[in-house]
């Protein structure tokens, strides 16, 4: 069972969008351990409530559409029954409510996202995310360091841009 | 001049896709006629045209983020024509798994995700409530099975094709990997648990199919003609066979198609106020030629389905009317009762002794300028027809695609509902709702890459016929 669940949310056909996509990748080099799991997705459906219930920790990873590009965004996440208008729009919450409701589990969850700057069609992430990237991928592995770690939870919500 | 009302619903929820339905009123306030309008645009058959045709696969499967499976297997077996050449039998054994993987995972969205808030919560339930989040509150194993099944599909899906979403697996000449025994015994392992899903559903969906007699009776319940695929022995096919066709009598009409000759037996029609085709079967005309494909055709036109379970099942559901089982409401059923076969019949041909051979794909080059494929999508028969020139590049693509196949049995169905539900210029949501159920019971896939889900921001729109507002009713 993964103690932490890492999803990964967006098109690596539309440039940016595409981050989590790229940190995933990097991430899956740096974690090859059974007690992460990492998973990438063009978005989140109901069958990943089953996932998210046998993880201790929940790392959602997005491309941020507010905010400052480049700015990375740690929140943490509540459980919240949604009825979303498409299938692409099923919130982290709406997962962790399922999760929550169907197994009866809500394990601890985080977004982390990083603001985009370019979202039109393309596989290439804009040179200013780019830059960026392994300051994403570092904030992500301190989370899962930090969930992984007895007693030890996240820093919390807060906007951190620095690097 | 005459003020002739309307009733809009603006989008259709819970569908795949986007969609609309005009109901026309007459002077005394009572419904004259019916429109379901598909609203949106996707141009396939034209953006292909110059592409090579051994890209045409991959292409095909962009159509649609539902059934991408049914897409890239017809549209396979047009390129299989154009190569001329038959494809390994492990690979066909493969292919099969694959499709009816797809069919279990898309059933499932279907009936769970989208249909069981109406079969669950009613149809005058709180449309707040009338999601999978309302679902899970009422019954949570219900919603636990959805999920399970729908993701075991998926799970099959990923594991023969490399992703669940789009794979490209499925290719000219066969399939482009064999299958692992380590991936065969991940999915046979899987089995059980998916068989007693589907079983414990069709006994679920039939305690509570009595709540519904007077929707069993209206909705889309008329004579029509049925489209289905079934083997040379007359029972249920998904993937290759011969095509038939019932009537509304429960008689086969015609018997033993050639899909790769379906322009002689079935015709389109372009409606101007829809982007979906009409298809009919010629010998009728239009629109007397209307017909239904998908699971209640399936089943009233194949004589049994093949597997133990499924057939005592499908014995059960032809004794629903002494006629063709005629209900569109029946969909619902006939769509747990194919699941049911699905998962019995994948583990029959994964226990086939050559089913890991590694000869999976046969090479050539093209040796025909026209090629046809057909299969049975989730929601009814499939066709992908393609010309190339002698570079191998597409030069004309036809796709005739299950939705726009029901597309007049929809509208009459709508019509059908709408009059008896809806009276004068009263609107409430229960009866908006049971317009869109009727909808939702067909499954209609609009979209093919989008998919609608869930409540969905609805305003619906009563206008004179200078399009003046006379009312309105909206939710977010």
């Amino acid at each position: 069972m993964a103690r932490v669940l890492i999803l990964a949310c967006g098109n690596p056909l539309r440039c940016d969008d595409g981050v989590a996509w790229r940190a995933a990748e990097e991430l899956s080099r740096l974690h090859e351990r059974d007690d992460v799991e990492i998973v990438s997705r063009h978005q989140l459906t109901p069958e990943l409530a089953v996932a998210v219930s046998q993880a201790e920790t929940v790392l959602f990873l997005d491309a941020g559409r507010f905010g400052a590009p480049g700015e990375i965004m740690v929140t943490p996440l509540q459980a919240q029954p949604d009825a979303p208008a498409f299938f692409h729009d099923v919130s982290p919450q709406a997962i962790l409510a399922l999760s929550r409701q169907l197994y009866g589990v809500c394990p601890r969850a985080w977004m982390v996202s990083m603001g985009g700057e370019c979202f039109d069609h393309g596989e290439t992430l804009s040179p200013g995310i780019e830059h960026r990237l392994p300051l994403f991928v570092a904030r992500i592995a301190d989370l899962v360091r930090a969930a992984s770690a007895t007693e030890a939870q996240p820093t919390g919500a807060r906007a951190d841009s620095q690097g | 001049m005459e003020q002739r009302k309307t009733i809009v619903i603006d989008p259709v929820t819970r569908i795949e896709g986007h969609a609309r339905i005009t109901l026309h009123l007459d002077d005394h306030g009572e419904i004259s006629d019916a429109r379901f309008h598909v609203t949106q645009f996707r141009g396939f058959e034209k953006l292909c045209e110059g592409r090579p045709f051994t890209e045409m696969p991959s292409l095909m499967a962009r159509i649609c983020g539902i059934c991408p499976v049914s897409h890239l297997t017809a549209s396979a077996k047009a390129c299989d024509a154009l190569l001329a050449v038959r494809i390994p039998p492990t690979a066909d054994k493969l292919r099969r798994i694959f499709n009816m993987a797809q069919i279990v995972q898309s059933h499932a969205l279907s009936l769970f995700h989208l249909s069981s808030p109406d079969l669950l919560l009613g149809m005058d339930a709180d449309p707040a409530k009338s999601n999978l989040w309302g679902v899970a509150e009422r019954d949570p194993q219900l919603a636990r099975d959805g999920i399970r099944l729908r993701q075991f599909g998926q799970q099959i899906i990923e594991r023969l094709g490399g992703k669940r979403i789009h794979p490209a697996w499925v290719v000219p000449g066969g399939v482009s990997e064999p299958l692992s025994s380590q991936d065969r015994d991940a999915i046979l392992a899987a089995i059980p648990e998916a068989l007693g899903i589907a079983e414990r559903s069709l006994t679920w969906y039939k305690t509570l199919r009595e709540k519904f007699r007077e929707e069993i009776s209206t909705f889309g319940n008329f004579p029509s003609l049925f489209l289905g695929t079934v083997k040379e022995d007359g029972s249920l096919a998904f993937y290759d066979g011969r095509l038939r066709v019932g009537d509304a009598t429960g008689q086969i009409i015609a018997d033993n198609l050639d899909g790769a000759r379906y322009f002689d037996f079935l015709g389109e029609k372009v409606e101007p106020w829809s982007y979906l085709k009409s298809a009919y079967y010629k010998p009728k005309g239009y629109p007397d030629g209307i017909y239904r494909v998908g699971p209640l055709a399936r089943l009233n036109v194949a004589d049994r389905c093949g597997t133990l379970r499924a057939d005592q099942e499908l014995a059960e559901f032809k004794e629903l009317q002494r006629t063709a089982v005629l209900s569109s409401f029946h969909y619902h059923q006939a769509r747990l009762i194919e699941i049911l076969y699905c998962v019995e019949r994948m583990e029959q041909l994964l226990h086939d002794p050559d089913i890991l051979s590694k000869h999976v794909r046969a090479e050539a080059k093209p040796n025909a300028l026209e090629g046809i494929g057909s299969a049975e999508a989730p929601r009814g028969t499939l066709f992908h027809h393609y010309k190339i020139d002698e570079n191998g590049l597409v030069r004309w693509a036809n796709l005739i695609i299950a939705t726009g196949q029901n597309n007049l049995a929809m509208n009459r169905s709508v019509l059908q509902v709408a009059k008896h539900f809806v009276h004068g210029d009263r609107v409430t949501p229960g009866m908006l709702n049971r317009v869109e159920a009727v909808i939702r019971a067909y499954d209609p896939c609009l979209s093919c890459s989008t998919h609608a889900w869930g409540e969905m921001p609805l305003r619906v729109q009563l206008l004179s016929a200078r399009g003046e507002l006379i009312r309105e009713i909206s939710r977010p």
